[in-house]
């Protein structure tokens, strides 16, 4: 017994930005540099009055074209952009969507390490016969956090949603799956204001940090340099561990997938495991960082590629807010 | 690694057009922004086995203190 990944789809928000948009708000800010480094040109946010919910029924009924919905018996939703602070969105979602009554459906709130906990979970459900189809949603917008004058975050971050369809399988195709939390950098990646602590202040004092990026602490807020250092000293290790977990080498595996955070930080980790660039998955120019939907995306886009005998041995690995990281080995063995 | 060519290997890395010295002041350097923040700690990390922390990197002030956080020894 085991599950498998068969189908995923997912959309961008509806607004399309380029660099050259954002060069006429931030006319002094080299944005040729910023597109050859971190990999993004452009990326989409929602209108004001669309949410991820709604991200989530667009791709979930993009799915439902080719997936009978009535089959799906578990949501899994990740999402740091709930509908609401209660109820939790997956039970709006299930009665958008019309799905059945008699499946379960809970809201998780992780970012970039959500995507790989889902699969474990959907993988827990199937193996322990509590669910045959799991319906993994990831929806994202970060770009209603951001302060307008928040040119480094508004440049990476982008709004998107995803549905992973998880089902049960003759063959174990959601391979071992190890997990990293350490919560002392909790406020390296944090919107402090708007939760049960801190209420939205309505006048807040603007912040800056970096180079002229202004924030309040209504904001989200994010320390690159130290979630790069985080990233930088935890995730390769952490590679090696899931590799050992799976009994693989590097050379056994067809591809990395890691969350796609940005291009350099990608790179700089890419050369400290010591995997080739063809097997090393680098895409974030067309959406940039959608949190919890670049894996998503990316395994996706990535399948769109191998031929219908191949069987993809990939690893996946998501790190992010919270600080929270999470990764494993799955097989693919057709286009997503 | 001799400081000048730390200088002129952390320039190429950085894509900058301005030449760096160990006089100069990090932070006034037009091209200086967050991204080289994190380039120099890859840099650093990669070259020198030594990590650098942004509230490290925030209190530098010329190259000089740069390489004096990098640790004097290191060069030669």
């Amino acid at each position: 017994m085991g599950a498998k990944i068969t189908e995923i789809e997912y959309v961008f928000g509806r607004n399309k930005i380029s660099n050259e948009d954002l060069k006429k708000e931030f006319p002094n800010y080299d944005f040729v540099n910023f597109e050859n480094k971190v990999g993004i040109r452009f990326r989409y946010n929602v209108d004001s009055n669309q949410t991820g919910l709604d991200l989530a029924i667009e791709a979930c009924n993009k799915l439902f074209l080719r997936v009978d919905k009535n089959n799906i018996d578990y949501i899994l939703y990740c999402t740091q952009s709930p509908e609401y602070l209660l109820p939790t969105t997956a039970c709006i979602l299930q009665n958008r969507l019309g799905l059945r009554k008699n499946i379960g459906a809970f809201d998780f709130n992780l970012g970039c390490s959500g995507y790989t906990y889902g699969l474990s979970l959907a993988k827990s459900l199937i193996n322990s016969t509590q669910a045959k189809n799991v319906l993994l949603v990831t929806a994202e917008t970060y770009s209603k956090y951001l302060h307008p004058s928040d040119r480094s975050n508004r440049a990476i971050f982008g709004d998107a949603a995803s549905c992973t369809l998880i089902t049960s399988h003759n063959v174990e195709y959601l391979h071992e799956f190890s997990f990293g939390t350490d919560g002392a950098g909790y406020d390296k990646l944090i919107i402090k204001n708007g939760g049960s602590k801190n209420m939205c202040h309505p006048d807040p004092v603007e912040l800056q940090y970096g180079t002229d990026n202004i924030y309040t602490d209504n904001h989200l807020y994010m320390n690159g340099p130290e979630v790069f250092n985080f990233t930088s000293q935890v995730i390769p290790g952490f590679t090696k561990d899931i590799l050992a977990l799976n009994a693989a080498n590097v050379a056994d595996v067809d591809q990395f997938i890691f969350h796609q955070a940005n291009a350099f930080m990608l790179n700089f980790m890419r050369k400290r495991i010591k995997v080739d660039e063809k097997r090393f998955y680098v895409d974030l120019m067309d959406g940039g960082n959608t949190v919890s939907c670049t894996i998503p995306i990316a395994l996706k886009n990535y399948s769109q590629n191998i031929s219908l005998t191949q069987i993809q041995k990939i690893v996946l690995v998501g790190f992010g807010v919270g600080l929270s990281w999470c990764g494993g080995m799955v097989t693919i063995d057709k286009k997503l | 690694m001799k400081k000048e060519e730390f200088l002129i290997s952390l320039r190429e890395e950085l894509e900058f057009d301005t030449v760096l010295t160990q006089e100069r002041i990090i932070k006034e350097i037009e091209e200086w922004d967050s991204m080289s923040v994190m380039i120099l700690i890859a840099f650093v990390s990669d070259n020198f086995n030594v990590t650098l922390t942004g509230e490290e990197i925030k209190k530098m002030t010329t190259f000089q203190s740069l390489i004096e956080k990098i640790g004097l020894e290191k060069f030669n």
